[in-house]
């Protein structure tokens, strides 16, 4: 039906550098803009970890969205086949067939769905692919003045993705739950 | 919102979305056409979500609705990027709580819509009666200072008055002047090139300023060290390789112990310092008095770690510098912030970083055209003092001209001097110490007029409220907000019509300025006084709105050029001051006030922003407001060991109690902060009735800030404020 369905070319993986993040949540804002969410709708959230006693405190904050599983427990569960992973990577919910049951908010263990108040359905992060295969980049990173996301394609040997990869050690959120994420974090 | 996130989708990106599993979706939703392909128009603007930083953006309209922004990324403020409350506040153009049409306040206390014409005639009736018998200076212009401050300036000066204030002596006037005396301006930071960056109390990541924030990680990717001195953990100590909390107010003794190790240990650039500065030898003179031994007692920061970040700083000179802050530490916070100021801005003069790669420069403005180049008359700058005695010897010498002291307004006119004030785009009865008093002045006023988008908290107050249309629906002046190592020139730029009955502020003061027989001086269109400013340029304000930035003129170049200071030079001993009767040299001083270290309940109350907040004008914006709200970050912070003698848990409510004021609020503990103080996030404490979904929403620091005027610039000293903490 659509082009992207046959290319099947790329694998969609994103790294997230939590060491640069400052908290200022631009990221969760310019995604409601651009998937016009409601006010209380958001697709990414900003976790803050404090550690060390005054004066030797520090503390990280690790932005979380949909990881995009490459296993991914929402689609398994979804008893309507509403929840499904493309090809490239990412993991989506047709809102047309979904009936809002919820259950795949339970299984995600990372609490990255939410429920559209107005229609009941549920619905999360998309890795803006319907910008993404216009050209751009997702708006969680073009609007990050710190540049600690970076989308790319795994499947291209030239994205940047590599070379970072490459030189930083990286881990995934909740790796024992074998999901296999499609989001690479630097913790530091 | 009008549009859902699922109808969006049928219409927008349904094919982009479209896969080998997407089932379900009727055939009808294709047949149209225009939904398939929605009508997308992108208008680069400027957008006004904080007024300080204006970053240049692009505004997507999508089917004549106001979609989202994203940032230029020729821009220098904002280099691509868009903050929160950039994103945030787009949505104000739809918010409920705009202004539609100009009101009156009526006998009972309420609003009643009228005309324009209605509100231009009575308002310049009243204006008259009130210059015939106080004459002109007897009103003022208050306004947050952006790309039409030129407007307000020329309508006051035509009036006749010099009474023009800006937010300033609530934000940024200790700073700004300090950096007068001394340089001759205010510098910009080359943060990107700084090998070794030290940020006192400024906090680009939650006072948001997207280029700095951009350029610190490029600094620090890059190898660059990064030191914050805050009492409380911020935002970019987050990034920084150290944080140093020092304890509030004493800024000053750390920067006087490095200049000793600088200084004493000869590591200062001595060719620099013989070529450009002034004074050097008397600062050698006192500065024996201030090792870190002494220092470490007075701001809590031991000895060793002054010695080392003096003696690191040195070593990376002259790509090294000392942030030259905003409002954070000392804009306006303590008796001895112009001294601090001073004395970090000579800190950067004796490592010779001033108009060098990676240090202090002074960034480049453009030279706008003038209205009167063509044949529009400027008015003369009235030859009467301000009222509020700033720039004045033997009132408040150091205070400079367009400023002002915005928070001596309520003085004034509880004294008679100032009887009528037109405010535009600011809300002092929130942003100013002292509510009840700043409310008590302003009622005096025979006569206020707010121009404003929304009801703020002076609006509530005004004779009348004049709508200004939001940004997105408005053009403003040409601006080179953008300007720092090169000129750049931006505007804000209509994006859609206006939605209601709402005018901008050109024609806003043209309406008034015939009544009150100043119409000679406001006889050109805004695209004229746009044409004149880029006339220099040979640039059309058809080019300049199509791009939305163009960048003009030479970029700047390293290299030392004469300061705008009587000697030429770097001002590091200032006869000036010492004229004025004020230390010609920064020497410790106390601050004015100090927690009682024997009440286990008496802190000093410190402020700050956070990134989802500017000042007091978003908070009523229900995207931004579930943000802070969802995050639990309208609480106060408190040292969790100060929090654990006096009882008190995480999520506790406490009252606070200062001399003036007393409100309740919930503590968050943590470790990230000085154990003197409690810190409560700016922004809060709504009180206009007419945003009712966020009326009492927290608390502001004002309700319990004194009304302090700093003996040098009027400065309102607002984290001299001791407050008992209590569980309520």
């Amino acid at each position: 039906m659509a082009e992207d369905t046959v290319k099947k070319l790329q694998k969609w993986v994103m790294v997230i550098d939590s060491t640069k993040c400052v908290q200022c949540h631009a990221c969760t804002l310019a995604c409601q803009n651009q998937n016009s969410l409601e006010p209380k709708e958001f697709f990414n959230r900003l976790e803050e970890r404090e550690s060390g006693t005054f004066p030797a405190y520090r503390r990280k904050i690790i932005p979380v969205q949909c990881q995009h599983c490459d296993e991914p427990p929402c689609v398994t569960v979804c008893p309507v086949g509403a929840s499904y992973k493309r090809k490239d990577g990412v993991v989506m919910v047709n809102f047309e067939t979904c009936i809002g049951c919820k259950y795949c908010i339970l299984a995600c263990p990372y609490s990255v769905r939410v429920v559209n108040e107005a229609e009941g359905y549920v619905h999360k992060c998309t890795f803006c692919i319907e910008f993404v295969e216009q050209g751009q980049k997702p708006a969680c990173q073009t609007t990050c003045p710190m540049g600690v996301r970076t989308f790319g394609d795994l499947n291209d040997p030239n994205d940047p993705v590599h070379a970072i990869l490459a030189a930083k050690r990286t881990v995934r959120l909740l790796a024992e739950m074998k999901t296999l994420p499609s989001i690479y974090y630097v913790m530091g | 919102m009008a549009i859902t996130r699922r109808s969006f989708l049928k219409i927008a990106g349904g094919s982009a979305l479209a896969s080998a599993t997407w089932q379900g979706f009727g055939c009808d939703i294709w047949k149209s056409a225009a939904r398939r392909n929605p009508d997308i128009k992108v208008i680069p603007t400027q957008c006004q979500g904080c007024g300080a930083n204006r970053c240049a953006v692009f505004a997507y309209v999508r089917n004549g609705r106001v979609w989202k922004i994203e940032g230029n990324p020729e821009a220098n403020n904002n280099l691509g990027t868009v903050c929160p409350r950039g994103h945030g506040y787009i949505h104000e153009l739809y918010d409920p709580h705009r202004i539609k049409q100009p009101l009156k306040r009526n006998e009972s206390g309420g609003y009643e819509p009228i005309s324009w014409e209605q509100a231009f005639s009575e308002i310049s009736t009243q204006l008259n009666l009130i210059m015939m018998d106080n004459g002109p200076q007897s009103v003022f212009w208050l306004h947050y200072p952006m790309a039409n401050a030129a407007l307000g300036f020329r309508f006051m000066h035509s009036l006749g008055s010099p009474n023009i204030f800006s937010h300033g002596s609530t934000c940024f006037t200790a700073r700004n002047a300090a950096f007068n005396a001394t340089c001759g301006g205010l510098p910009g930071v080359d943060l990107k090139n700084s090998r070794y960056t030290i940020i006192v109390g400024r906090n680009p990541s939650g006072g948001i300023k997207l280029q700095q924030m951009k350029d610190l990680t490029y600094a620090k990717e890059n190898g660059g060290k990064i030191v914050v001195v805050d009492p409380r953990h911020s935002e970019t100590a987050i990034i920084a390789d150290e944080w140093l909390p020092v304890k509030p107010g004493t800024d000053l003794a750390l920067i006087l112990a490095m200049l000793n190790v600088i200084i004493e240990e000869g590591l200062y650039d001595k060719d620099f310092v013989k070529k450009n500065t002034v004074g050097f030898d008397r600062l050698q003179d006192e500065i024996i008095a201030y090792p870190p031994e002494w220092a470490e007692k007075v701001c809590d920061i031991p000895k060793d770690t002054i010695y080392r970040v003096a003696r690191e700083l040195a070593a990376n000179k002259p790509t090294a510098l000392v942030h030259r802050g905003y409002h954070g530490g000392y804009g306006a916070s303590y008796k001895n912030s112009f001294q601090t100021a001073r004395a970090i801005a000579i800190i950067n003069a004796v490592i010779g970083n001033y108009e060098r790669k990676g240090g202090l420069y002074m960034p480049l403005r453009p030279e706008l055209g003038e209205l009167k180049e063509g044949g529009h008359p400027s008015p003369d700058i009235p030859q009467i003092p301000k009222a509020d005695g700033s720039g004045i010897p033997g009132r408040y010498p150091a205070g400079s001209y367009s400023d002002g002291i915005t928070h001596a307004i309520p003085e004034l006119a509880l004294s008679g001097e100032l009887k009528a004030g037109i405010v535009y785009h600011s809300n002092p009865a929130r942003t100013n110490p002292n509510p009840q008093r700043v409310i008590a002045g302003y009622k005096k006023l025979d006569l206020l007029v707010v121009i404003d988008c929304i009801m703020s908290e002076t609006a509530s107050m005004a004779h009348y409220v004049l709508p200004e249309s939001f940004y997105l629906e408005r053009d403003d002046n040409v601006d080179t907000v953008h300007s720092a190592k090169t000129g750049q020139l931006t505007m804000v730029q209509q994006v859609v019509k206006p939605l209601h009955d709402t005018k901008n502020l050109l024609e806003i003061i043209s309406g008034l300025a015939q009544g009150v027989g100043i119409g000679r001086y406001f006889t050109f269109s805004l695209d004229d006084l746009n044409g004149y400013r880029l006339k220099p340029f040979g640039i059309t304000l058809a080019e300049l709105k199509e791009k939305g930035l163009i960048s003009v003129g030479e970029p700047w170049k390293e290299g030392f050029r004469k300061a705008a200071t009587p000697s030429g030079k770097i001002e590091i001993y200032s006869e000036k001051l010492d004229k004025w009767g004020v230390d010609p040299l920064p020497r410790w001083q106390e601050p004015l006030v100090t927690p009682d270290t024997a009440d286990p309940h008496s802190f000093r109350l410190l402020h700050g922003k956070q990134a989802l907040q500017t000042n007091s004008m978003t908070v009523h914006i229900p995207i931004l407001m579930e943000a802070s709200k969802r995050t639990d970050s309208v609480r106060l912070l408190m040292n969790r060991q100060r929090a654990a003698a006096i009882g008190l848990e995480d999520g506790d409510t406490v009252r606070l109690r200062s001399q003036i004021g007393s409100g309740n609020i919930r503590v968050r503990l943590t470790d990230g902060l000085h154990p003197s103080a409690v810190w409560l996030p700016s922004g809060f404490g709504i009180f206009s009735r007419h945003l009712t979904a966020v009326y009492g929403m927290g608390i502001s620091y004002n309700d319990f800030c004194p009304t302090y005027f700093d003996p040098v610039v009027g400065h309102c000293m607002s984290s001299e404020i001791i407050v008992r903490v209590e569980k309520a």
